[in-house]
């Protein structure tokens, strides 16, 4: 019998305008026809990205208040359905990071891993939703991933987030959009490195 | 050779102890957003870009090299070209950029060598702008060229100095290539070699 495992369906930069600034989609695994195809089209998960602004601004209100939540790691923003769940990771200057995850995007072996001791057994036992903290290694790539782009002196910030709080561009930097591959192909639950 | 570790130890000496220190970042980001800002000014004509950087990399040679010779403990002078390209690679990159640039692809008549760099400080994280040209025709790190133009020259050799490859242009290698041009004065004396 196989097991589902989460995997991550989409990830999303967006910037301080709340202008999208990137997007990757990743397929799932689909057992109907055993093929790999995303579980919704470009356009549904830009709007599940959208509806995650309205719970930044509420979280960052409330953490404000309360004085907490400096790592800027927000945990869980919503369960979309029983299948997808959007994690959301904001930094100090505004730029949010949201990773869409797929309850059911992975099939292992059941019984390989009943076999199975330590991280794999998390990995296996993980189908019933996800643990704190889990998602900590994917937004520290992305970050990463981010930092890096900022540093190359030919990427103009103020282009894709104008101080003028009104739109920007998208990233369309290659190096950029191959790391966000990287990272959404290599996550699995309980890996802690990306 | 006893002699060359031991003045490798030196170089490491003098970059531990004698030399001041900055944040890599913040010469990272200062050179990059000085080239940045010079293609913004030249209106992406690179070629001008080139030329501006190696003027202002003269001007810091014209400078530097007295710093060299003070730091680096240098009391007489190389004699030949070959000695000078050692010095260059082994001693003034190192004890200003800690790095040592290979040193290859020598003519046979002494007067023109390649430094390969296998790390480039300057260039870390940089992608050149994407927009089909700059591909072709900026060299990121072309101040470096007029460093070493300028630096050679306050000590009586004229030489040309230019990248013939970077790895910023997806090229395997970040190559420059030095010709000695002449002697400046007569004082020298010939190439024994």
């Amino acid at each position: 019998m196989a097991t589902a495992i989460p995997s991550i369906a989409c990830l999303g930069v967006i910037g301080r305008n709340n202008n999208p600034l990137h997007t990757s989609i990743f397929p799932s695994y689909d057992p109907s026809n055993n093929s790999f195809r995303p579980v919704r089209t470009p356009l549904q998960f830009s709007l599940i990205l959208s509806s995650t602004l309205d719970v930044f601004e509420l979280r960052s209100r409330q953490n404000a208040a309360a004085g907490v939540g400096l790592t800027g790691d927000f945990g869980l923003l919503h369960a979309v359905d029983d299948r997808l769940a959007a994690y959301g990771f904001e930094t100090n200057t505004g730029t949010r990071f949201v990773v869409i995850i797929d309850m059911r995007g992975r099939r292992i072996d059941g019984a390989l891993a009943a076999g199975l001791d330590g991280r794999d057994r998390r990995l296996a036992g993980a189908a019933a939703g996800l643990r704190e903290g889990e998602m900590r290694p994917v937004f520290k790539a992305m970050q990463g991933a981010y930092i890096r782009l900022l540093q190359n002196p030919f990427f103009d910030p103020d282009e894709h987030s104008p101080p003028t709080g009104q739109g920007g561009a998208k990233i369309t930097n290659k190096k950029f959009a191959d790391d966000m591959r990287r990272i959404g192909e290599a996550w699995t639950p309980g890996i802690t490195n990306l | 050779m006893a002699s060359s570790k031991a003045s490798r130890l030196g170089e490491e000496y003098v970059w531990r102890t004698r030399m001041d220190k900055v944040n890599a970042e913040l010469v990272v980001l200062t050179y990059g957003a000085m080239v940045a800002q010079l293609c913004k000014d030249f209106d992406s004509d690179y070629v001008k870009v080139n030329q501006q950087l190696d003027k202002m990399g003269y001007n810091i040679g014209l400078r530097l090299i007295e710093d060299y010779l003070a730091k680096s403990n240098t009391f007489k002078r190389c004699s030949n070209f070959r000695e000078t390209a050692e010095m260059i690679a082994k001693v003034g990159f190192k004890i200003f950029l800690n790095i040592t640039p290979t040193i290859t692809n020598w003519t046979s008549d002494g007067k023109q060598f390649s430094l390969v760099f296998d790390e480039n400080p300057f260039a870390d994280f940089v992608e050149l702008p994407d927009d089909g040209r700059a591909q072709d025709e900026l060299w990121y790190s072309n101040i470096l060229c007029g460093v070493l133009r300028g630096a050679l020259e306050m000590v009586q050799m004229q030489v040309e100095a230019k990248f013939v490859s970077d790895v910023l242009r997806g090229n395997d290698t970040t190559e420059m290539r030095i010709s000695l041009i002449r002697y400046i004065d007569d004082e020298l004396p010939p190439e024994d070699d």
